[in-house]
C-alpha cells in the first residue's frame, strides 16, 4: 500500500538537494505540506530534486514540489533540476509547471454592513419583480382562457382530462379523509365545550357552518397547494430545463395554450368538486360524533341542518373554490416556467410555488371572510 | 504502453427484461492505452462503461482489474459523463475540489483549491471560469470541467462517455488533443465511448467495436479495416469513415 511521503534536504557546499522518498500522491502529501513549504526560502538557484528513491508520484505531488520551487527566491521561473531515474517524475513536473495558471482569485462576495444592505435591497427588488411578474402572468392566463373560450378547438382535451384525473380525481381520497377527521375534531370540541354551557345541541350547527363556509374549501385548497402545485411546478420546470418548452415554442405551440390552460381549467373544474366532497366528508365525520357522543340520530342531524342552516353558507364556501383554484394553478405554472437551467432553481421554484400558494389561500380567505361578513351573507 | 491488462471483462451478459444487451462479451484493456469503444446506438456501450465503473451490475460475467489486483491496490477511477454531470449548486472550482475534499481531507484548503485549479488548467480552463456555476458556462467548457473533476484524484483509469458529442469541430479537436496529452503525460488508461470517427483516428491506440452483444472487432484501425465485414465494414468505409480516415492521413 501507499508509503508515507518523506524527504531529506541537504545543503551541500554546492547546490541544495531535495531527496524525495516514499509515495508523493494526493493521499500522502498532506502531512508534508507545511514542511516542504518552509523549504522554499532555502532552495537556492541550482537546487536539485533527487527522485531516485521516489515511489508513486502524481499531479498533486508534482504540484507541491513545483509550488515550492516557484516560491523559492528564483521565483516563477525557477528551474527544477532532477537527479535520478523515475517513471514519470520528469513528465509530471513539466506538466504541472506548464499548466500552472497563476495565483487563485477569490470570488467577490459583498461583505460587511454595506454587503448586508445590498443583499436586503436585492431581495426586496426580487420580491417586487416577482409580484409584478405573477400579476402579469395572471393577466396573460386570463387572456389565454378567454381565447380558448372563443376558439374551443384550441383546447387540449387529452391533456385536460389527464390533469383532471391526476391532480383532481386522485386527490379525492386524501382530501375526503382529512376533511372527515377535521369534521370529527370540530364536532368533538363542540360536544365538549358547548356541553359545558348546556348547549351541546348546537354542535350540529357548528359542524355545518364551519365545514361549509371555511374548512371544506380551505382544507381542499391547502392540500392541493401542497400536492398539485409542487407537481405542476416540477413538471413544467423539468420541461423547461430539458428545453422541451423551447421545442414547443419553435413549433409554434404556445406553452400557455398547451401547458398552462389545461392545468388552470382542470383545477377550475375539479376544485369545486373536491370542495363539495370534502364538505360532505367533514359533515359526515361530525354526524358520527353527534350520533355517538350526543345521541343525535342521523335523521335528526340532517333535519336540524335543513331547518337551521340556510343554504347560503354552502354557496359562500363553494364560491371560494374557483378563486382558490385559479390562484393555485396560476402560481404553479408561473413558477414552473420561471425555472432556470440548473437543479437549484427547480428546488427553489417548487418551494416558492407551494409557499406562495398557501400564503395566498389564507390571505384570500381572510379577505373573503371580511367581504362576506360585511355583505351579511 | 505495456502488455499489462488494466481492465479485463470475461463472459459478460447483461439483460434488461427480455432484451439481451451483452451476450458473452470479452474485452481486455491494456494499461496505458486509449481504447475507443464504438458501436451502433443501443448496443450497450454506455452500459458496459457503467458496469466497469461499478454503477450497474452485469447479469453474468466478471469484470476485474488484473494489474491493480497484482499490485494489491484498488484502481482509482475517473468518469466523465455525457453531459458533464457537474454539481449545479457548486462553482466549477468547487466541483473539481469536491472529490479532493471527500477523499484527501487532510490537505489544506489552499492546496486543495490550487490542485483543483491546476487540474482545470490542464483541461484548458483558466481562472475566469473558476467561480462560475456550471449553468453559466458553455457546453464545451462544462465538458472540460467534467474532465478536470474526473482527474481530480489522479485516477489510473479514465472513462469518457461521448466526450466530443455536441462540440464544434475545432473544440472537438482541441478536446481530443487535450485527452491525448493528459493520457500520455499522466500515464492514464482511457476507456473512451464515442461516435466521433475523427476522435477514433486521431487519438485512439486501439478500437473495440461492439456489435450484437459482443466485441465484433478489436485492434488498431488498420487491423480492423483489413478484415472488416458487415456492420464494421459499413462503419469504417461509409462516407464519414472515409472522410475521417482521409483527414487523419492529411493531418499526419
Amino acid at each position: 500500500m501507499a508509503a508515507a511521503a518523506a524527504f531529506d534536504f541537504r545543503e551541500d557546499d554546492r547546490a541544495p538537494v531535495l531527496a524525495l522518498s516514499g509515495d508523493w500522491t494526493v493521499d500522502t502529501i498532506a502531512v508534508r505540506e507545511a514542511e516542504v513549504r518552509a523549504l522554499a526560502e532555502r532552495l537556492k538557484p541550482g537546487a536539485v530534486v533527487d527522485v531516485s528513491a521516489l515511489g508513486r508520484f502524481d499531479v498533486a505531488g508534482a504540484y507541491l514540489i513545483d509550488r515550492t520551487f516557484r516560491e523559492s527566491p528564483a521565483g516563477d521561473t525557477a528551474r527544477i533540476a532532477i537527479r535520478g531515474q523515475h517513471v514519470n517524475a520528469m513528465k509530471l513536473l513539466e506538466t504541472a509547471r506548464k499548466a500552472y495558471g497563476g495565483a487563485l482569485t477569490t470570488p467577490d462576495h459583498p461583505r460587511g454592513f454595506t454587503g448586508f444592505m445590498e443583499q436586503v435591497g436585492r431581495v426586496m427588488a426580487a420580491i417586487g419583480d416577482e409580484i409584478i411578474d405573477t400579476v402579469g402572468f395572471f393577466g396573460e392566463t386570463l387572456v389565454v382562457l378567454g381565447r380558448q373560450i372563443i376558439e374551443p378547438r384550441r383546447l387540449r382535451w387529452t391533456s385536460l382530462v389527464n390533469v383532471m384525473e391526476s391532480a383532481g380525481f386522485n386527490a379525492l381520497p386524501i382530501v375526503m379523509l382529512l376533511s372527515f377527521f377535521i369534521g370529527l375534531v370540530v364536532a368533538y370540541l363542540g360536544a365538549r365545550i358547548l356541553g359545558d354551557f348546556g348547549a351541546s345541541v348546537f354542535t350540529v350547527e357548528l359542524v355545518a357552518f364551519s365545514m361549509m363556509r371555511e374548512f371544506g374549501v380551505v382544507i381542499t385548497a391547502v392540500l392541493l397547494a401542497g400536492r398539485t402545485n409542487s407537481a405542476f411546478t416540477a413538471e413544467i420546470g423539468a420541461m423547461k430545463m430539458r428545453q422541451e418548452i423551447d421545442a414547443m415554442r419553435v413549433m409554434r405551440i404556445d406553452p400557455m395554450d398547451a401547458l398552462v390552460a389545461p392545468r388552470v381549467i382542470a383545477m377550475l373544474v375539479m376544485t369545486p368538486i373536491l370542495t363539495f366532497m370534502a364538505t360532505m366528508a367533514g359533515i359526515f365525520g361530525g354526524m358520527l360524533v353527534c350520533w355517538s357522543a350526543l345521541g343525535v340520530s342521523p335523521a335528526m342531524f340532517f333535519a336540524r341542518i335543513l331547518e337551521v342552516v340556510p343554504s347560503q353558507h354552502f354557496w359562500v364556501g363553494m364560491s371560494k373554490a374557483p378563486a382558490f383554484a385559479l390562484v393555485l394553478a396560476v402560481i404553479a405554472c408561473k413558477q414552473g416556467l420561471s425555472v432556470g437551467g440548473d437543479v437549484g432553481s427547480l428546488g427553489k421554484r417548487v418551494t416558492t410555488s407551494v409557499v406562495q400558494a398557501i400564503f395566498m389561500i389564507i390571505l384570500l380567505d381572510a379577505l373573503f371572510a371580511l367581504w362576506f361578513l360585511e355583505m351579511d351573507w | 504502453m505495456s502488455e499489462e491488462i488494466a481492465i479485463r471483462v470475461r463472459g459478460l451478459v447483461t439483460r434488461f427484461g427480455r432484451q439481451t444487451v451483452h451476450d458473452g462479451l470479452e474485452l481486455d484493456v491494456r494499461r496505458g492505452e486509449i481504447l475507443g469503444v464504438v458501436g451502433p446506438s443501443g448496443c450497450g456501450k454506455s452500459v458496459l462503461l457503467r458496469e466497469i465503473v461499478g454503477l450497474d451490475q452485469p447479469t453474468e460475467g466478471e469484470i476485474s482489474f488484473p494489474y491493480h489486483a497484482a499490485h494489491g491496490i484498488e484502481p482509482r477511477v475517473g468518469v466523465m459523463f455525457q453531459d458533464g454531470a457537474l454539481f449545479s449548486n457548486l462553482t466549477v472550482l468547487e466541483n473539481v475540489a469536491a472529490p479532493l475534499r471527500e477523499h484527501a481531507h487532510d490537505i489544506s484548503r489552499e492546496l486543495r483549491d490550487e490542485i483543483a485549479a491546476l487540474k482545470l488548467a490542464m483541461a484548458g480552463l483558466d481562472g475566469s471560469a473558476h467561480h462560475k456555476k456550471p449553468a453559466q458556462i458553455s457546453g464545451g467548457m462544462r465538458k472540460r470541467a467534467a474532465v478536470a473533476r474526473a482527474l481530480a484524484l489522479d485516477p489510473e483509469l479514465l472513462f469518457l462517455d461521448e466526450p466530443t458529442a455536441g462540440l464544434d469541430p475545432i473544440s472537438a479537436e482541441n478536446f481530443d488533443r487535450m485527452t491525448q496529452d493528459l493520457a500520455r503525460s499522466l500515464g492514464l488508461t482511457v476507456f473512451l465511448v464515442t461516435h466521433d470517427l475523427d476522435t477514433l483516428y486521431a487519438i485512439c491506440d486501439r478500437v473495440a467495436v461492439l456489435y450484437g452483444g459482443k466485441v465484433a472487432a478489436i485492434g488498431t484501425i488498420p487491423e480492423i479495416t483489413a478484415k472488416a465485414e458487415g456492420w464494421v465494414k459499413e462503419y469504417f468505409s461509409g462516407p464519414r469513415g472515409r472522410a475521417a480516415h482521409a483527414g487523419a492521413r492529411a493531418g499526419g
